[in-house]
């Protein structure tokens, strides 16, 4: 039996709906009520936050997993990126009051001190320390957006899909840090022992994922 | 309550004997082996270290000044300050040199990891120039996994020369992008590098079948027919066949597109895994390389594994419940001469002092000791059927 992490959320519908299209015995996913494990012909599926999928597959509780970009960046663990869906694209971005936009147009320097707030410290951290500027960083767990218009942070770092919940809130995108899709995910431990099943799963998803692209 | 620095931890309890029982295990098959201790220093100098680990080790070192003023880091690698010791400290006659360690090393934490120091146990062999001694250091590994009660677990088998040749006709930093992707786990980077990149084709064709090479002894053959003649794979073939001799077949798996953390390997490479834990216990491999930059000439194996780790997996994590023997009001001496005889029995046992028979009886049960023994009359009560108001049936009689 193959074990699958699934995030719920924003993306689970999208990687339930590509695991059916693709073939997999995966109809259950398409109303799970309130379960968490759900096993269906050679596979269990795994519903867990987003942010915990990469732990599930790390310690093994998971062969597999499809996890955002961003939550696999921020976790950082040694996890083996078999395939890029391409679903759930978006982008991680900073994104503050217009009045900061010089800022960021200039040297590197001139983002020095600046106070940041995130659900992604890691990201942030790597990409603003990748530039030599230092900053605060503001941990948060969600409405990243209120937090420039509390005078809590002078500008964000967060997820983008179409820009509209930054418009609502008067900020603006001021830089781009990276791309982020749904990817197909795996321990190093599973890829090693057991590929024969992985790679036929990965090979389904992948021509599915060609099929809707073409 | 004490504090401990951040990243640090006591290890006490069930654990910490666990971690014991693993390492009298290892260190005394490996000693009965010709393998001989080793405790290298806690402290490093930077400048003999910093030049022979990869920047990706390196950003991991902690560096601190010796109360002296010389720039050193905590032990970050034991391999290496043992390699450093034997180049200095032993003539080229009295090799091959066989070593085994059990030690605290350090690294910076960094999330998701917050431990800035674990322990390692771990075996080096040095200066025997054939195949034998690679599948010697193997064939010592899995026998100590089986004895500590890991017999399901897997060796993961790679070949670092495979890699290093399949990237030889690149351009310097366009292979070290290439691992570098291999090493992340970026199977969707390392295919864009491969695209991107200006790579004879026939190279090209080895490096996309790199990450696909996985599985049984036959990959070495699906492997090799893509080299043609002049497969670099002649050392992991041989270990192959001899750990599938001495019936290891089982527990050995291949991967081609395996890369170790540490960039000095240049041979065989191998991690381990356990049956139900995800991430490697450890692993070693050939490091040939390493040993010409300590300015020594020849083959060098070895491994380490997080003592923690397995520990935790083994079969001492449940320690065997202890006999507790009262003492009786016997006087002390008497007591603990009887004591010494039931303890030879191999259970652990502990001495109870309480004044009367009942508190000694509820510190047993309390202490969740198996069974209880009176060392005046070797009167013994199996506390697990103590409930039921039985006593063993007959009473033993202590060997005094």
């Amino acid at each position: 039996m193959l074990t699958i992490a699934l995030p719920t959320g924003r993306v689970f519908s999208e990687a339930a709906e590509l695991l059916m299209a693709a073939g997999l015995p995966a109809s259950s996913l398409a109303s799970p009520g309130r379960k968490l494990v759900i096993e269906e012909g050679d596979f269990r599926y795994i519903l867990a936050k987003p942010s915990d999928v990469p732990l599930y597959v790390s310690y093994g509780a998971a062969d597999l997993a499809f996890a955002g970009g961003d939550v696999l960046q921020e976790s950082a663990l040694p996890l083996v990126e078999i395939l890029d869906t391409g679903r759930g694209r978006c982008r991680v971005v900073v994104a503050g009051p217009a009045s900061l936009a010089e800022r960021f147009r200039g040297h590197p320097s001139e983002r020095m001190w600046l106070k940041v707030a995130t659900k992604y410290p890691r990201i942030a951290d790597n990409h603003f320390s990748s530039k030599g500027a230092q900053v605060d960083i503001i941990h948060l767990h969600g409405s990243i957006e209120l937090a420039p218009k509390l005078g809590l942070s002078d500008c964000i770092l967060d997820i983008v899909q179409t820009g509209g919940t930054l418009k609502a809130n008067h900020l603006e995108v001021l830089e781009h840090v990276s791309d982020v899709s749904l990817r197909l995910v795996a321990s190093k431990k599973s890829v090693a022992l057991r590929w024969d099943d992985i790679r036929a799963v990965s090979r389904a998803i992948r021509s599915r994922c060609k099929e809707v692209r073409s | 309550m004490n504090r401990l620095p951040r990243g640090c931890a006591n290890v006490g309890g069930d654990l910490a004997a666990a971690m014991e029982e693993c390492k009298r295990v290892f260190l005394s098959l490996f000693e009965q082996w010709g393998y001989r201790p080793f405790l290298p220093s806690g402290l490093q100098l930077l400048e003999s270290s910093w030049e022979r680990l990869p920047s990706l080790f390196r950003q991991k070192l902690i560096a601190v000044n010796s109360p002296y003023g010389e720039p050193c880091c905590l032990r970050g690698d034991i391999t290496l300050a043992t390699v450093a010791y034997l180049a200095s400290h032993h003539s080229p006659e009295e090799r091959p040199l066989r070593i085994c360690y059990s030690d605290r090393v350090y690294a910076r934490a960094e999330k998701p990891r917050l431990a800035m120091e674990s322990f390692q146990i771990g075996a080096e062999l040095l200066g025997w120039e054939r195949q034998g001694a690679d599948a010697e250091m193997l064939f010592l590994l899995l026998r100590m996994l089986d004895e500590i009660g890991l017999e399901k677990s897997i060796l993961l088998l790679g070949d670092a020369t495979f890699l290093a040749k399949a990237v030889s006709e690149i351009e310097f930093s366009a292979a070290e992008r290439i691992v570098g992707a291999l090493q992340k786990g970026s199977l969707i980077e390392y295919a864009a590098l491969l695209d991107e990149e200006n790579i004879p084709d026939f190279y090209r064709a080895i490096l996309q079948r790199i990450p696909e090479l996985h599985g049984g002894p036959e990959v070495l053959e699906e492997a090799a027919a893509l080299w043609g003649r002049g497969a670099p794979l002649l050392s992991l073939k041989n270990v192959v066949s001899t750990l599938t001799a001495l019936g290891y077949g089982d527990r050995i798996a291949i991967d081609l597109s395996l890369v170790r953390e540490l960039g000095y390997y240049s041979g065989p490479i191998f991690d381990v895994y356990s049956e139900n834990y995800g991430q490697s216990l450890g692993g070693g491999g050939r490091y040939d390389r390493l040993l010409s930059l300590c300015g020594l000439q020849g083959q060098a194996m070895g491994f380490g594994l997080d003592l923690q780790h397995i520990a935790s997996l083994s079969k001492f994590r449940t320690r065997s419940p202890s006999v507790m023997a009262w003492f009786a009001n016997l006087s002390p001496d008497e007591a603990l001469r009887r004591a010494e005889r039931l303890a030879t029995g191999g259970r652990p046992l502990e001495m109870s002092w309480c004044a009367d028979r009942a508190s000694s009886l509820e510190n047993a049960t309390q202490r969740g000791c198996s069974s209880w023994v009176d060392l005046s009359d070797g009167s013994t009560l199996d506390l697990a059927t103590k409930a039921d108001g039985r006593t063993l049936p007959g009473k033993e009689e202590l060997p005094c």
